[in-house]
């Protein structure tokens, strides 16, 4: 009795595992998106992945591979708590890879949901496409092949997004031009903002700008008068923020004309660029700059249509995060379409990494784009922006060499 | 040294908010020896009624002269009324019912409904951090080389006022003596007649309605709230309560002005990412030598 049911038990499994390998059923291609979409970070993960749907709305629309497939996007939201979650994050890369359907994910936001998921998407052989997560750790170096476990070699994670290291030494630079030589330098101690905050600090040296000090946030922390009474002290020229809007970004900003550092201008990355950001720190948020690691759609030729057709579809504004989900998106449906044979059959995952490994010259809303060995773009852009009488305004772009 | 004596400051006012909201927790588990985990919710709670309540007054920015007293009284009673309400409604429908039940049943139903009230809160405002109006004038006096802003000693003042009306409450009045024997023993309490129900009740509304009051205070200081707040000060404010002997209210006080000051000292002295392991280091030492607490338990122990 025992051994009979275990063989069915085992039958069962086995059946269970077999059918994942066979060739996906049907004619649905899909897209697995994972994103923060409720909580605080909904403002910016929202418009990212409408980015992406509209990638695929007008895929469907034209008729992908001739009309033999319609593409479903499985978007997963990786938000418990009101925060980006790195465990749920990497469920849902679980969840996605467990699809036979899925052949590539489009996400995350976090630099840290990505460290999560990058090992279970690597072993999978599934291409992973993230439009905004930005720490170097995720496709630079040693820490970058750690997190390919499975597969050190294979790249399959990408990015249309511009690197950390970039957006710090593209601050530090504008720093020096306004003549901020004295900087503090705080972040909230996770992937992204850690990452952040040791780039510009690494610039700011080779710059000839002096770092006065630099803290690490503990978590969720609500009063930062104590780390300003310390920092005024220090009688810096510029607080640098490495992290995002929810983690500190916004209340420390808040917080800097009681401790005396009103007029003390406030830098940051791509993290605390929201209106989240300008709607919590109120009056104090004018005098912040921060960089967006992605082209202001606004301001670009290529980015028109694009423009247009989001508007028209969301009656909302992109984001520059907007393009580069809209640009992932369209590099790898394209590389699925590429995959298809011409007996109608759809390619493995692992075909699929290797058309996306070998995008180049792809024209997009954000230019010309492509992936080097590391899965980075060869296209990086940076956007500047200022908060001035509460309104953003876009300093400059930069294209990095 | 200035900066340390600034730091005091700055401790002070953080441990004022804590040590209001560990109020809450020591009166809770004093009377029913629960741990109300929903309680850093209703702070935050707290905060979100103010902020109606101050947009229902038309105060959008800095108040003056008699309009910014009426409005500070007005906004901080109704606050603390409203979350009072708030406290003993969760104490009905989610305590009540399991009162004898197995210990751990309660506790899991007050993480059930810390779930809820911030799903609440989200639903009301949205799950992006909020700006709360900057009401009070924030002048800076210099008393020697420390600065005190007038926010500061608003927190400090307000905390240490509602501190000695609760301990005079607790200990002068005959609903304050109900509490202290329904704490005690609520059988024998019983059977000279005071009405355990309602004197639990009375607990939640009190100890509710001082978490609404940090809420307003915070609100005030910080300038900002955000549905999640609570989850973070909810969790310091139960460490003051436990670091100063849960249970007992001086030493709630204790405990959280103890933990603002350990909080910002460390900030200044070590760095801001050591400030939550001092705090918890020093919980961990201060229960070894003394489990109850730094000023006990002072309830009986139960038969």
């Amino acid at each position: 009795m025992r051994s009979s049911s275990l063989a069915l038990a085992l039958a069962l499994l086995l059946a269970a595992c077999s059918s994942p390998a066979s060739a996906p059923a049907g004619n649905t291609v899909k897209i697995g998106m994972d994103f923060p979409l409720s909580g605080a970070e909904a403002a910016v993960g929202q418009p990212i992945a409408n980015g992406a749907i509209l990638a695929i709305e007008q895929a469907n629309a034209a008729g992908f591979a001739g009309g033999k497939f319609k593409i479903e996007a499985d978007t997963l939201d990786d938000t418990t708590q009101g925060l980006h979650d790195p465990a749920q994050g990497a469920q849902n890369a679980k969840t996605l890879i467990g699809d036979p359907a899925v052949l590539a994910i489009i996400g995350p936001y976090n630099s840290n949901v990505a460290k999560a998921e990058i090992p279970l998407t690597n072993d999978a052989q599934l291409a992973q496409l993230s439009p905004a997560a930005t720490a170097d750790s995720l496709t630079i170096g040693d820490g970058a092949k750690a997190l390919r476990q499975s597969h050190p070699d294979l790249v399959t994670f990408f990015r249309t997004c511009t690197r950390d290291s970039e957006q710090g030494a593209a601050l530090a630079h504008f720093a020096q031009t306004l003549h901020l030589w004295h900087v503090f330098i705080v972040d909230d101690n996770e992937t992204y903002g850690l990452d952040l905050a040791d780039a510009f600090a690494a610039s700011a040296k080779s710059d000839g700008l002096t770092v006065l000090g630099h803290e690490h946030l503990a978590a969720h922390q609500q009063d930062f008068k104590a780390l300003l009474t310390k920092i005024a002290a220090a009688h810096p020229d510029l607080v640098f923020f490495g992290g995002v809007t929810t983690t500190g970004g916004a209340l420390l900003r808040r917080q800097m004309p009681d401790a005396g550092l009103g007029n003390v201008p406030f830098f940051g990355g791509d993290g605390i660029a929201s209106d989240d950001f300008l709607k919590t720190a109120g009056a104090a948020a004018d005098g912040t700059y921060w960089t967006i690691a992605a082209p202001d759609v606004n301001r670009l030729g290529s980015a028109r249509e694009f423009v247009a057709a989001y508007r028209k579809r969301f009656k909302s504004e992109p984001i520059g995060y907007s393009a580069a989900a809209y640009t992932a998106t369209q590099i790898a449906l394209a590389a699925i379409a590429k995959g298809i044979g011409s007996d109608g059959t759809l390619p493995a995952r692992a075909t699929v990494v290797a058309d996306v490994a070998a995008t180049k010259g792809f024209s997009s809303p954000i230019g010309i784009v492509g992936f080097d060995a590391n899965g980075d773009t060869t296209a990086p852009v940076l956007t500047l922006q200022h908060v001035k009488a509460a309104k953003i305004e876009t300093v400059d772009v930069y294209t990095v060499k | 040294m200035s900066l340390i004596a600034q730091q005091i400051v700055n401790g002070l006012a953080l441990g004022g908010i804590y040590a209001l909201i560990a109020l809450g927790y020591t009166m809770v588990f004093g009377i029913i020896e629960l741990i109300n985990f929903a309680h850093g919710d209703v702070y935050t709670l707290g905060t979100f009624f103010s902020l109606a309540i101050l947009g229902l007054l038309g105060a959008t920015g800095e108040l003056h002269g008699p309009f910014l007293i009426v409005a500070v009284v007005v906004t901080l009673v109704l606050a603390m009324v409203l979350s009072g309400l708030v406290g003993v409604i969760i104490e009905r429908l989610a305590y009540r019912p399991l009162r004898n039940a197995p210990r751990l049943a309660p506790l899991i139903t007050a993480i059930g409904v810390s779930f809820i009230l911030q799903n609440l809160m989200i639903y009301w405002h949205g799950p992006s951090p909020l700006p709360f109006p900057q009401i009070l004038p924030n002048p800076t006096y210099a008393i020697g080389p420390v600065q005190i802003a007038a926010k500061q000693a608003f927190v400090i003042v307000l905390a240490v006022v509602l501190m000695i009306v609760l301990q005079l409450f607790v200990t002068k009045t005959k609903l304050g003596a109900a509490m202290r024997a329904t704490a005690q023993d609520r059988d024998a309490a019983r059977l000279m007649g005071i009405d355990v129900n309602a004197t639990i009740a009375l607990t939640f509304f009190i100890g509710s309605a001082l978490a609404g009051a940090a809420g307003f205070v915070s609100g005030v200081y910080y300038g900002t709230t955000w549905f999640f707040n609570g989850f973070a000060a909810g969790l310091k404010a139960f460490t003051a309560a436990v670091l100063g002997g849960i249970g007992n209210i001086a030493g709630a006080m204790l405990g959280g002005f103890a933990i603002g000051l350990v909080e910002s000292l460390t900030t200044q002295l070590l760095s801001d990412q050591w400030s939550n392991i001092v705090v918890f280091a020093l919980l961990v030492v201060v229960l070894i030598f003394r489990p109850t607490g730094l000023l006990g338990e002072s309830l009986p122990t139960k038969a």
